[in-house]
């Protein structure tokens, strides 16, 4: 494990953003849980081999996200959907009908977004992660990042403003 | 730049974060502050950022998920550790059985056979039989009888009669259970297979150092393979002549 590193200090700081992470991607609490835990009991194992203590957020995860596709590999019942061309401008949607959605509305619009925009676009809103780190998490580069970013954005603008009640 | 492309590097801006590090959105925000319209569509943009980021952040974490988490790490350390316990004293019990085993192997093989008249009959046969060089090459037995005396191999043997006329081809000094034993050897006149030196090969050494050999002075016969031995005992010293062939093919060397 990274040195100075106690497995029960990285839990605490970690599991509520991994969590949520989890949730955003796999939209089913048994699922998140799962993929949490999983990430965890890979970081018990390999964590170690991280020789930079600051890696330690980018490596849960990227390796979250890695367990996310792996057991998406695994289930054939996802079908792959592309989603259509890049939209140059966000739909407009306004706070006040942003404040109006819940989280289980949220979640779903971001579960329609097509898998390479979703993960991007949950690291954004959820951790403030950076472009940098995104790219990093992800494995992409920062062009691609910004890319899928502006589309997944776009995509869920506009399926948030298509709301009925909103 | 110009408002639609600063619009289009801000979607991607979430105020209070290092997007402002980014050079473009850098570059954005600075055209909004001398822009009102921009500005405008800015402040929108930062608040529904803003309030998407803390909608996401409600999605509420299960109660119990740490402490689950850690337990269950817990529990599988304890039980890889238990695993690797179990394994290492399975492998170290096994590695103290072959051991155990080993030892009692080579003793009862050293206790059995190390300096048993048995041992030392088919040593010196599987010694003659395998190609070996000669220390030394004559025909004189003589000069053979020097050789050995000078490496301090037995030299106080009698041969017996036959074997005297039996024309020698040399002897060499083996090594038998630290023993120095003096083999020498002779030729019966028969053609000879490539890398045999001898076909008729006399062994002596100390009779005290060979437990259960025969202590008569009139040769016993034994087969060794296709080989027959003919072994006696005379001033202290134990003979053992070895030929390819029955009792009677060595009798007449006696």
């Amino acid at each position: 494990m990274a040195e100075g590193v106690d497995f029960e200090d990285i839990v605490a700081r970690y599991y509520a953003p991994l969590y949520q992470f989890a949730f955003s991607l796999a939209r089913d609490e048994p699922d998140a849980c799962d993929l949490t835990q999983q990430t965890f009991c890979i970081w018990a194992a390999k964590g170690h081999q991280l020789r930079d203590a600051s890696k330690v957020k980018t490596w849960l995860f990227t390796t979250l996200h890695r367990e996310f596709l792996g057991s998406r590999r695994r289930q054939t019942r996802f079908p792959h959907v592309e989603l259509e061309g890049a939209t140059d401008e966000l739909p407009v949607i306004s706070p006040a009908s942003v404040n109006r959605l819940d989280v289980t509305q949220l979640t779903g619009a971001l579960a329609q977004l097509d898998e390479i925009y979703r993960a991007p676009v949950a690291l954004f809103y959820l951790q403030d992660c950076s472009y940098n780190e995104i790219a990093e998490i992800l494995d992409v580069p920062l062009g691609t990042v910004k890319s899928r970013l502006t589309r997944g954005l776009g995509r869920l603008h506009q399926l948030l403003s298509d709301k009925p009640n909103l | 730049m110009n408002r639609d492309e600063a619009k289009i590097i801000l979607q991607l801006y979430r105020p209070n974060t290092a997007d402002v590090d980014d050079l473009q959105i850098a570059e954005a925000l600075a055209l909004a502050k001398g822009d009102p319209e921009l500005a405008r569509w800015l402040e929108e943009h930062s608040a529904r950022q803003n309030m998407l980021r803390e909608k996401f952040r409600q999605i509420e974490i299960p109660a119990g998920l740490k402490e689950q988490i850690i337990s269950e790490q817990a529990a599988r350390t304890k039980t890889v550790r238990r695993r690797e316990t179990t394994v290492a004293a399975l492998a170290a019990a096994a590695i103290v059985i072959a051991l155990i085993f080993s030892a009692q192997f080579w003793l009862s093989q050293h206790r059995n056979d190390s300096n048993m008249f048995s041992n030392y009959q088919n040593q010196m046969v599987n010694f003659a039989t395998s190609p070996y060089g000669m220390s030394f090459v004559t025909n004189d037995l003589r000069q053979i009888q020097n050789y050995l005396a000078q490496n301090h191999g037995a030299t106080d043997y009698t041969l017996p009669a036959s074997l005297e006329r039996t024309a020698a081809t040399g002897c060499a000094i083996k090594y038998w259970s630290g023993m120095r034993v003096s083999m020498i050897c002779f030729r019966t006149g028969k053609s000879l297979p490539p890398n045999q030196q001898g076909d008729l090969w006399l062994f002596v050494v100390d009779r005290a150092f060979v437990k259960d050999a025969p202590d008569d002075a009139s040769p016993q016969f034994a087969k060794v393979n296709q080989f027959i031995t003919a072994t006696w005992t005379q001033g202290g010293k134990l003979y053992l002549l070895a030929t390819e062939g029955d009792e009677q093919a060595i009798r007449k060397f006696l």
